[in-house]
């Protein structure tokens, strides 16, 4: 408690005769562009693919993205309607995790999940699909954060495949996490 | 109307190293209808002193100009730094000082008094053709905001001003930081001079700029001739030479 | 860490002198960093955002006691455990317990500036625990032995040579291998250090004050790992790191992300709420070890106080043509380029960081690149403005600007001075000057005359009416 007090005064001192700053609102951005071009957009930048679909032919697509793929890590949320047909792995051997996100930013080309879905499988296997829905593709992160519920112990924002430039400038994609991720919009 | 007056501050640097661009400074101004006064007892307008953080040198030196320049309706300089000093930096070394308030908004770089105080964007075509290479000087750049300036004036005389990667990129001159940190600087200058087009002439609004650049070609054995915005600005009203 | 910074100007021309390879790598990334900087800030209103971060920080900053005490409430709330450290030694000790608690044998890092500060990695090794940094680059510089050099690139003074060689020696990969089988080789070994790690380590971006969340943002995705796999997470928080609001994080990430590297936002962004619910995978025990180490003696500073706003993008570094031919190291300390030549002073004391302020030409680069405005220029004026007066010059100096008041407040000497340039022997005082001129840019040549004598001729030109 020490250590505390004693930063607390120091911080009042140095506050003492300082003019305070009032606190800024921030402007909602107007986004012209349909919020789920503009996201399926930013994510191809970003390196990411993206997808569009009906929710009742969803699955069709999801076959059709994920050949070769032997098995696959499921997030809690991802309804069983649309698991595709691949035996579950552990996400410490699956090639693939599939992830439910909880909302999408447009601007930004992100998928935002949670970690009640399962950090795992977000993070462990080579390759990454995440659903979402269409409605919950917000148009700026601004709009998306000032709209989410009670938060989750752990969101994590992904905006394309892992990647680093730190070996000679280089850009590499799947060093830590997912090289590869998949974006399917549901509609 | 009665005649505008303004005086000339030349700064010590071209002073001593860029004479010829003070007296094109001098012909050019007069030829525009403009007259002429050269304070006496100028000599430094202190920036080496102040950006090193010897105030107390720089503050008698500011003072000394308040008063030779006091009087003056206009004071121009052909250097951005030394107008930026006396612009912005006398403020901070003299706060709450009338008359350097009075300076600062009075001071002029010489391309800048051209353009924004004289409405003057054409001075003649004496550079038709010739390539040059334009170094943004910093203080001129990113201090008093005259970036469209030169080039305008030295492109409307029919000069070819060159793409440079670097055009704005600090040549590593600095005042006394050339001298504090030598290698540093040399390796400022070679990114710059490595990266130069192939010009005929290479200007800028920066007495130090060019005295760095300059001796940095030389040592290199790089032929290639380096003259200060107002001797260019001259040729462009009188023709070359 | 221990500081060297001191010794600037000495290690800089060391570095170009032996290690020109340096200065082209870090010139190459640094102009890359900028370019993309420039792209994504022509995107945005970027004044209109950045003068919105700066009046968000300077409230923060500003009301400071008030959102330490908000977040520490919130933090606890979630279920996190705070600690408030002034030293590097409290920080330490929170370490130690923890360490010892869990029999922590192994921890992941993920890149934080902070834990270079506090000197986390000598400290963990010395308790016994094998540390891996996570991120690449900073991977890299610790099988080196060295300290980053970037605040967000803490390898890019490495060329991919030495990079190879280090490989090749380290895990006997070829001498040619490409990055991207050298990332793969570092991805295995820590792939490994993540999943048997009891123990994660981490910085902050930001700390929203309203509901406790950290933020934490990277590219290569092992920060979440970090703080998503070992049984404990601590994180290291300087007080500065502050945000007031949640939705303050929908301006600082994405405006960090553009100034630091050109991107709409990082690739990965956590936003962390403490220990992982019932059923879910994530840590069971987070810490918060908010920090002070010098940020409250900064923020008493009536000028240098401002640059408490730093969000550690490093967009300042890439803008700076000085930092630009070395790279960080010979700066000396954690934090280089032009922000650390004025957050240095204050975090370490002007004595053992006088030369940095000085490690600059003004240019002035660095101010239009900071996403939350920090006077860089005006704050590298006022340390220099104090270390002059704290008689911190060298000796050469000082007479040089003796010498040189005494010559310019006097027009008679100025003339004589004049004369002397073009001929006389110069003054004793200013001979050093003169030979750090000349060494690498030759001989000065004075113009034959000095304008103040060609003013006589044109005067006389103008009374003849001669106006040309």
């Amino acid at each position: 408690m020490e250590a505390k007090t004693r930063i607390l005064a120091r911080v009042r001192r140095a506050l003492k005769d300082r003019p305070k700053a009032l606190l800024p609102e921030h402007p909602h951005a107007t986004f012209p562009e349909d919020p789920l071009d503009l996201f399926l957009k930013r994510l191809g930048e970003n390196g990411a693919e993206g997808h569009r679909v009906d929710r009742a032919e969803a699955l069709a697509l999801l076959k059709e993205l994920l050949p070769g793929f032997p098995g696959a890590a499921f997030g809690k949320g991802v309804p069983p309607e649309l698991r595709p047909p691949l035996p579950e792995l552990p996400p410490e051997e699956a090639p693939l995790g599939i992830s439910w996100a909880l909302f999408a930013v447009a601007e930004t080309g992100t998928v935002a999940l949670s970690a009640e879905d399962g950090r795992r499988t977000q993070l462990l296997p080579p390759a990454h699909l995440v659903l979402v829905e269409a409605e919950r593709v917000y148009p700026t992160l601004l709009m998306a954060l000032s709209h989410l519920g009670p938060l989750p112990s752990a969101l994590g924002l992904h905006s394309g495949p892992s990647k680093s430039a730190d070996i000679g400038q280089v850009m590499v994609k799947g060093v830590h996490g997912p090289g590869r991720l998949m974006v399917v919009v549901l509609i | 109307m009665a005649q505008m007056r303004v005086a000339l501050f030349i700064t010590c640097l071209a002073d001593q190293f860029y004479a010829e661009a003070g007296v094109a400074a001098v012909r050019l101004l007069r030829a525009l209808g403009v007259e002429v006064d050269f304070p006496q007892g100028q000599t430094c307008c202190g920036q080496p002193a102040f950006n090193a953080g010897h105030w107390r040198e720089a503050r008698p030196l500011a003072l000394r100009n308040l008063e030779i320049f006091g009087e003056a309706e206009y004071v121009v300089l052909p250097s951005g730094s030394c107008a930026s000093m006396v612009r912005h930096h006398y403020l901070e070394l003299l706060p709450g000082n009338q008359e350097a308030l009075a300076l600062s908004e009075k001071t002029y770089e010489l391309s800048e008094f051209l353009v924004r105080v004289l409405g003057v964007e054409r001075l003649g075509e004496g550079l038709k053709g010739v390539k040059v290479a334009y170094h943004h000087g910093c203080h001129a750049l990113r201090e008093l905001g005259v970036k469209e300036e030169p080039l305008l004036l030295l492109q409307n005389a029919g000069a070819e001003l060159l793409p440079w990667e670097a055009a704005e990129e600090c040549c590593g001159f600095g005042g006394l930081f050339s001298v504090k940190l030598p290698e540093v600087s040399l390796a400022m200058a070679d990114r710059k001079l490595t990266t130069l087009p192939e010009a005929q002439v290479l200007t800028s609004t920066d007495a130090g700029c060019l005295l760095h650049l300059s001796g940095r070609l030389a040592q290199k054995g790089l032929n290639l001739r380096v003259a200060p915005l107002a001797t260019l600005l001259w040729e462009a009203y009188a023709g070359q030479g | 860490m221990q500081a060297k910074a001191k010794r600037y100007p000495e290690e800089a021309a060391r570095l170009l002198k032996e290690k020109p390879q340096v200065r082209t790598a870090v010139t190459g990334a640094t102009l890359h960093f900028e370019r993309n900087r420039l792209k994504a800030y022509g995107e945005i209103d970027a004044e209109a955002w950045r003068e919105r971060a700066k009046a968000v920080k300077n409230h923060l900053l500003t009301h400071l006691d008030h959102y330490l005490e908000l977040a520490e409430k919130r933090l606890r709330e979630n279920g996190v455990q705070v600690h408030w450290a002034e030293t590097p030694e409290d920080a330490h000790r929170v370490l130690r317990e923890v360490v010892a608690r869990h029999g922590v044998r192994r921890a992941v890092k993920a890149k934080s500036m902070l834990t270079e500060e506090l000197g986390v990695n000598p400290l963990l090794e010395s308790l016994g625990v094998e540390v891996y940094e996570t991120d690449l680059g900073e991977y890299l510089i610790q099988l080196l032995g060295e300290p980053p050099s970037h605040i967000v690139g803490p390898a890019i003074h490495l060329p991919l040579e030495e990079i190879q060689r280090l490989f090749h020696q380290r895990f006997g990969t070829p001498l040619e291998a490409s990055p991207e089988e050298l990332a793969q080789v570092a991805r295995r070994v820590l792939r490994e250090a993540f999943l048997t790690a009891e123990l994660g380590i981490s910085g902050a971006n930001f700390l929203v004050a309203e509901t406790g969340t950290l933020a934490l943002m990277e590219n290569e995705g092992n920060i979440r790992l970090s703080t998503s796999l070992p049984r404990v997470h601590v994180a290291f928080v300087g007080l500065e790191k502050l945000l007031p609001r949640f939705q303050d994080l929908g301006l600082f990430l994405p405006l960090t992300a553009r100034a630091a590297t050109g991107q709409r936002l990082s690739t990965f962004v956590s936003l962390l709420q403490g220990p992982a619910r019932p059923g879910e995978e994530g840590p069971e025990e987070v810490h918060v070890v908010l920090v002070d180490h010098g940020r409250t003696a900064l923020l008493h500073d009536p000028e240098a106080w401002e640059v408490l706003r730093c969000v550690r993008c490093g967009a300042c570094l890439n803008a700076c043509p000085v930092y630009r031919q070395t790279g960080g190291h010979p700066y000396g300390y954690v934090y280089s380029g032009p922000i650390g030549a004025v957050l240095d002073p204050g975090l370490l004391g002007l004595e053992e960081a006088h030369p940095l302020p000085f490690a600059s030409t003004l240019c002035g680069a660095c101010q239009e690149a900071c996403p939350v405005k920090i006077p860089i220029p005006k704050l590298l004026l006022t340390w220099r403005h104090r270390a002059a007066e704290e008689g911190l010059s060298p000796a050469w100096e000082k007479a040089a600007m003796g010498a040189f008041l005494k010559v310019m407040a006097s027009p008679t000497l100025y003339r004589l001075f004049s004369r002397a340039l073009r001929g006389l022997p110069l003054p004793q005082d200013l001979l050093p000057l003169l030979r750090a001129w000349t060494q690498g840019r030759g001989p000065l040549k004075p113009s034959p005359k000095p304008f103040h004598e060609l003013w006589q001729t044109l005067k006389e030109a103008k009374e003849e009416g001669d106006g040309g």
